[in-house]
């Protein structure tokens, strides 16, 4: 006999409920729910397309950020001939990236830990968040919900001053790192190809992997073993991998979203077929040498998503540094695009935190006429059949009673607030 | 001083921001956290659900909507249950005070006590006791500061929202770096630059809005007007209106002018700020004088 459990989970940035059917003492199937709705894209319409600006970060309190930058972007596609400064990019990738490292460590400190009984002083989740929204403060002003990337640039001007403290935190933030998550050189980090190597040092992200090998959980939370990265920049490389199968060109005519019964939450799917987005799909894309190792071994498994979301912090970190100093503050920061068109489209792709982050906005007469999000947690979380079920859903089917479930589910970093936008 | 912290329809802004907060981990051993929706806690939700004692600070969060249900229990029955036994109530953020950016996404929604300005009274019973923080989010200081003075029993000022005057009776526009442009009624502004008042043309409602984002800087560094971006008015009950990056105007005048500033006196005091010609704002503040 199937036995029907509902279960609420907690500390997603929201809830979700999710429908567990066991059969004997499996998992035979499971649906997520996600049961409010808040209706930003409907608030959106019929405004002026710069409120856009405002209103899109108030989509999710980690991961705003993300959000301006997809509507900047959207809202720039719609003029037909935009120019942006480099000084204006640069910076823009900036507060971005700090943004991910932000998530990150909040994820692995106050999500994966504890789910491991493990503890960490509270300082290892506070010092490096507090620093990143400084970070973020000190170009953009206010850190969560600013609105300083407009179309043509940034609101403000920046001066070395502003530069300065940017680069004594993220100094700061490299030490904090080493002596946290994991001693270990950041550029030797990068190229590492060996768990056993990451295993030795010291550091939480060591012991949180050696916790899962020895509780023999490494294998759990397997699912399609399909990846999909839509956003591209000098970091991360758009494109899908079936397995280790890549393939580059993506086009967004074969995305499709769809109503879920009985959640507040849309199914999307790339021709017809489900995809995980985040860090792991980034590192597979990437050919990341520790992560395609990991996931050699145990498949698209919780012990490869966590890996892979902990090393893009290094990544990062490598990245945010280059990035900073390849700012050129003679540039101007901001170009006057001119009016807003009257009648036009645009779209603007992020990699966020949790994967790649979609906004498509129509505007006619001057105002807002549709504004669609598609969020990261949308292609992980999202209920498919029987025959084919989601990503979460397909590697919470076959746990079995005694199975770390809310890890798994939890490593996928689900986002509520967004999925229910 | 023990917390609850119960959301409503919310972007958890409010509950992130507070993490930001400097002395974030000094001013937690006052406090415990029966439930917050990031912090480990001494409750699970469930158990918030079933029904816990001790509630001593009931926290609201996000935009309240009828039917609004969060696992099992409706969030009204929830919070009314709490209520009744919390000594204070405060509602965290724009959404819980005035209904904020959420309540323009569907029927039924609304703040605590408001629906804009207006005071809808359905929890009237509980008006006099609730504190209300607004804010886009709210500010950590002010936050974690009212809290402690709560705690400490200090007698705290309120305005008619019932809004903290230590923390609210400044404008936005108090400590804008910007300010001389205001004063001298400088009114051309671009974008991407230290000079130039958002007043004019950009919508700034930083004379007019409640709060302390600059004397209290965001993440202790900054804050959007200093950054060039005008102030949303996300403190007040109007939030967000619309076309918020363009001033409106009547008769070339901004039509929303300085808190109490009666429309005469603002235009004859911009009539005589405008003839006094300030060279030193016409020019670029970086301007290098050696060359």
């Amino acid at each position: 006999m199937a036995e029907v459990r509902l279960e609420l989970i907690e500390k997603i940035e929201g809830e979700a409920q999710v429908r567990y059917v066991y059969e004997k003492e499996q998992v035979d199937f499971a649906e997520i729910l996600f049961l409010t709705g808040r209706g930003i894209e409907k608030i959106l319409e019929g405004r002026d397309p710069w409120d856009a600006l405002t209103i899109t970060p108030r989509v999710c309190g980690i991961c705003g950020h993300a959000h301006l930058i997809a509507t900047v972007r959207a809202l720039e596609e719609c003029y037909a001939d935009l120019k942006l400064s480099r000084k204006a990019r640069t910076v823009r990738e900036l507060t971005l990236a700090f943004e991910l490292l932000q998530n990150h460590f909040k994820w692995f400190y106050l999500t994966i830990l504890p789910l491991l009984d493990l503890e960490a002083p509270m300082r290892r989740v506070l010092e490096p968040s507090r620093i990143l929204g400084e970070m973020i403060a000190l170009l953009a002003g206010q850190y969560p919900h600013n609105s300083y990337a407009i179309p043509g640039g940034i609101t403000g001007e920046i001066t070395p001053v502003d530069l300065l403290g940017v680069r004594q935190r993220h100094r700061h933030l490299q030490k904090l790192f080493r002596r946290g998550v994991i001693d270990v050189d950041l550029e030797l980090f990068v190229h590492c190809d060996r768990i056993e190597e990451m295993l030795k040092r010291a550091g939480d992200l060591p012991q949180a992997m050696q916790r899962i090998l020895d509780r023999g959980w490494e294998r759990l939370g397997r699912s399609h073993d399909r990846f999909i990265v839509f956003g591209q920049n000098d970091l991360f490389a758009a494109g899908k991998s079936i397995g280790t199968r890549l393939q580059k060109h993506l086009d967004l005519r074969y995305l499709r979203e769809s109503a879920i019964e009985g959640s507040r939450a849309r199914r999307v799917l790339y021709r017809g077929k489900s995809y995980e987005t985040g860090p792991l799909a980034r590192a597979m894309l990437l050919k990341t040498p520790l992560i395609r190792e990991a996931h050699r071994r145990y498949g698209d498994s919780l012990f490869s998503r966590i890996l892979a979301r902990v090393c893009e912090i290094p990544r990062l970190l490598r990245y945010t540094e280059a990035l900073i100093a390849r700012i050129d503050l003679s540039e101007p920061a901001w170009i006057d695009p001119g009016p807003f068109p009257e009648n036009a489209e645009g779209t603007g792709i992020v990699e966020a935190a949790r994967g790649s982050l979609i906004h498509r906005l129509r505007v006619k007469e001057g105002k807002i006429a549709s504004y669609r999000i598609v969020t990261p947690t949308q292609w992980n979380l999202g209920n498919g059949s029987r025959e084919n079920p989601g990503i979460a859903q397909s590697a919470l089917i076959g746990l079995h009673r005694e199975d770390p479930a809310e890890l798994v589910f939890k490593s996928f970093d689900v986002c509520s607030v967004c999925t229910t936008k | 001083m023990r917390l609850l912290w119960l959301s409503a329809l919310a972007c958890n802004g409010n509950a992130h921001a507070l993490l930001n907060y400097p002395r974030f981990e000094e001013w937690q051993e006052d406090f415990e956290w029966l439930y917050h929706p990031l912090l480990p806690s001494t409750h699970t939700l469930a158990e918030v659900e079933e029904g816990i004692d001790g509630v001593e600070i009931l926290l609201v969060d996000g935009t309240l909507e009828e039917g609004l249900v969060k696992n099992r229990l409706a969030y009204k029955q929830l919070f009314e249950r709490y209520a009744v036994e919390a000594k204070y109530i405060v509602t965290v953020g724009t959404c819980a005070t005035f209904g904020g950016i959420f309540a323009q996404g569907g029927e039924g929604r609304s703040g605590l006590h408001f629906s804009g300005e207006r005071r809808h009274g359905f929890f009237d019973g509980f008006w006099e006791k609730t504190l209300s923080l607004p804010g886009c989010p709210v500010q950590p200081e002010v936050l974690a500061g009212t809290l402690s003075l709560l705690r400490s029993e200090e007698p705290l000022p309120l305005d008619t929202l019932h809004r903290p005057k230590y923390f609210y009776a400044h404008t936005v526009h108090d400590g804008c770096t910007r300010n001389e442009y205001f004063e001298y009624k400088i009114d051309e502004h671009r974008f991407g630059a230290l000079e130039g008042c958002m007043f004019y043309e950009h919508g700034c409602q930083g004379t007019f809005t409640h709060g302390s984002c600059n004397k209290i800087l965001w993440n202790g560094v900054h804050s959007k007007t200093r950054a060039g971006t005008p102030c949303m008015g996300c403190t007040e009950p109007d939030f967000p209106r619309e076309g918020l990056w363009h001033t409106s105007k009547r008769m070339g005048i901004p039509a929303r002018l300085p808190l109490g500033v009666p429309r005469r006196a603002y235009l004859s005091l911009a009539g005589i700020a405008k003839a006094f010609h300030i060279e030193r704002l016409e020019r670029p503040m970086m301007e290098d004088k050696r060359g």
